[in-house]
């Protein structure tokens, strides 16, 4: 390592001093006593300096230094080139604020900032505009204070999937949607959705499709009807049999789309949870499983019972949650196959279970089969009756009873569906039966 | 956020303490709020069931009522709080009071909503009702507001709303009397709409009390049965000290 020529001329003038200093001192005597002057006035030379550099520090800019070369003179234009570097860099990053803070003003999404304990540290215009926050007095506040609504307040504990929807606090029947997402140590950004527009064309697809069914429903019956009267008379020519027989099986599975259509909007529609009245699974499971094992052709049904505990909730959407389930796995599963349809309970709840060798489901479609009228097989599902609803209803239904519905598949060699319902909504009775029928 | 001059306890746990219970205040309030909206809702809606579950539903305020109390209970014996910290604990007591009222206004107005859901509606579909149930829930939401953010003049704007609700109440009363008259079978469900906006009117009143709260909470000045115009006096002289405090 070389020592820089400043330092090399600093220490050369030192030694110069001192040089200058013994010889002094030996010409006119007390070398102790030029030495010290020399200490001094050195000292004094430095203190000088680092009192301008205090100064420069302290942000003067004009300074009354003499000397252009030297140490001290480089260690000035070395801070002044630092500053100027700061400042310039200063300038850039509030440059980029203002821009990072005009785009998220112009955004028409709301966010928000927010610590661990859900306290606001920064939130956008549309923000304020959406929640009526104020700019001047809300930083610092719980958003969970302001925006008190239950269901807020337990999605803010603990977030999870999409968000949640909540009615706006600002606008008469206005929605919001509110997404919360973790990033950094321990802050978390909401994004907040005006979703008026969304729910207002969902409601009225909603309207529209339950309308559309009652009004269809009519006219089907009376066609229904007028086509039974015609199979029974007698003297229709053989000609006419086959078709007549294929409009009566179309018509009445018009008549079931359209029942499932309007339970379904019903389902969907529905605010409250399902009541919480008793129903006793076992003796609604059994006419299921037995209606099933008496058609022939198909694959055997076995019912397990693990346990006799019973359910609350409401009859008929627990019965159409156990039919659609049973009712797929048998259209599904071929002759010669198995389908076991399981009630047992375990530390989170009751699951009810339908387990099959049937076809299957491939992986990718696993997250779709729940949507109305997806059909993973469209040639298929048609031909074995299916109303392309099934899912659909057992998934509203089950949410209605806050349960969860969980699918395992694997092509080629069978599902198995299971619905946990929560805790709070099992009785348990005498202990746990083992029925096997 | 902390109330001023909370910042500096000695002890943090104090300090904590006197935040969840005035946070837990504040999610009894978004219940109550929203126990209140489905309430009204279901009026609208002519939604029986929903109404019916309102009234069930009233037990959860009710719990949290017991137990926001038992926690003040417990912070007054073993912390023995004293000025700002006192006022706090007191206010929360007596909003507690206050919201649970409300709750319970809300029940009552869930039921008659499920009644009236049965009979024929009015062509106007209630509209009278609905808006004063507007104007009430605006005056709740205020009030927690203020609340929230140790705003009084919030409160205030909170307090000063009741007169209207209770004018659009008694025109309301004075309307049904008209009903009655003309025609009497209505007289049942024109009962159960006078019944359904006494309740409003109630809660209406319940807000207010929290919005004066809100005021003793922050400046330590009781202005119930004090009139509107004293009481505008004490906020803006309040919130005077308070800005030369800092």
């Amino acid at each position: 390592m070389t020592l820089p020529s400043r330092w090399v001329s600093q220490i050369a003038a030192l030694a110069g001093l001192i040089v200058a200093a013994l010889f002094l001192g030996w010409w006119f005597g007390g070398a102790g006593w030029w030495l010290s002057g020399a200490a001094v006035l050195y000292t004094a030379f430095m203190l000088r300096h680092v009192y301008l550099l205090d100064r420069v520090l302290d942000g003067q800019r004009r300074l009354p230094l003499f000397e252009t070369r030297g140490l001290w003179a480089e260690i000035f234009a070395r801070v002044d080139k630092l500053r100027a570097k700061a400042r310039n860099r200063k300038k850039k990053y509030h440059r980029l604020l203002r821009e990072v803070r005009e785009s998220t003003g112009a955004l028409a999404d709301g966010g928000i900032i927010l610590n661990a304990d859900s306290e606001i540290l920064w939130f956008n215009p549309a923000a304020a505009r959406l929640l009526g926050l104020n700019m001047a007095t809300d930083v610092g506040h719980r958003l969970d204070n302001l925006l008190r609504h239950p269901n807020f307040v337990a999605y803010l504990r603990a977030p999870t999937g999409d968000g949640i929807v909540v009615a706006s606090p600002r606008r008469e029947s206005g929605w919001l949607n509110v997404q919360i997402i973790p990033y950094g140590t321990d802050q978390r950004l909401a994004i907040v959705r005006d979703v008026t527009q969304e729910k207002n064309v969902e409601r009225t697809r909603r309207d529209f499709v339950a309308n559309a069914s009652h009004e269809l429903r009519s006219p089907l019956t009376v066609i229904s009807g007028y086509l039974d009267a015609l199979a029974e008379e007698g003297d229709m020519p053989a000609s006419w049999r086959a078709p007549m027989t294929e409009m009566q099986r179309q018509a009445e599975r018009m008549t079931r789309i359209l029942r499932d259509l309007i339970e379904l909007t019903r389902l969907e529609s529905a605010e409250v949870n399902a009541p919480h009245d008793f129903i006793d699974v076992c003796a609604m499971l059994t006419p299921i499983v037995e209606e099933f094992r008496a058609r022939t052709g198909g694959p055997t049904v076995e019912l397990v019972l693990e346990t006799d505990a019973a359910l609350l909730g409401k009859e008929s959407e627990l019965h159409s949650i156990f039919y659609n389930l049973v009712n797929n796995a048998v259209r599904f599963t071929p002759a010669g196959g198995s389908v076991r349809v399981v009630w047992r309970t375990d530390e989170a709840g009751a699951v009810f279970e339908v387990v099959d060798t049937g076809i299957g489901i491939p992986e990718e479609q696993i997250p779709r089969v729940t949507e109305r009228f997806y059909r993973v097989d469209p040639g298929r599902s048609r031909a074995s009756g299916g109303t392309g609803l099934g899912l659909a209803i057992v998934k509203h239904a089950l949410q209605r009873h806050e349960g969860e519905l969980t699918i395992r598949s694997r092509e080629g060699e069978g599902s198995t569906f299971s619905c946990l319902f929560p805790k709070e909504r099992v009785v348990h009775r005498s202990g746990a039966v083992q029925a096997v029928l | 956020m902390e109330v001023e001059d909370l910042g500096h306890h000695i002890s943090r746990r104090f300090n904590e303490d006197l935040e969840r219970v005035r946070n837990s205040v504040l999610s009894m309030g978004g219940l109550v709020e929203e126990q209140l909206d489905r309430a009204v809702k279901a009026l609208s809606d002519g939604d029986s069931q929903l109404g019916l579950q309102v009234a069930e539903d009233d037990v959860k305020v009710n719990r949290m009522e017991v137990s926001i109390d038992e926690e003040c209970s417990r912070i007054l014996a073993t912390r023995a709080p004293t000025a700002g910290d006192l006022r706090l604990v007191i206010a929360i007591i007596k909003t507690i009071t206050d919201l649970e009222r409300i709750g319970d206004e809300a029940e009552k107005i869930g039921v008659l909503a499920a009644r009236l859901a049965s009979v024929e509606r009015p062509s106007t579909n209630y509209r009278e009702l609905r808006n004063l149930a507007r104007h009430v829930k605006q005056m709740v939401h205020g009030a927690l507001d203020a609340f929230a953010r140790l705003d009084t003049k919030g409160a205030l704007e909170v307090v000063k709303a009741d007169d209207t609700v209770d004018e659009e109440y008694e025109s309301i009363y004075r309307q049904g009397i008209t009903f009655m008259m003309e025609d009497p079978r209505t007289i049942t469900r024109v009962m159960d709409m006078t019944w359904m906006a006494r309740a409003l009117e109630r809660i209406g009143d319940h807000a207010k009390n929290v919005g004066e709260y809100v005021i003793f909470m922050v400046h330590g000045k009781d202005v119930r049965h004090i009139g509107i115009k004293n009481i505008e006096a004490e906020v803006e002289q309040g919130s005077r000290r308070l800005e030369s405090r800092t």
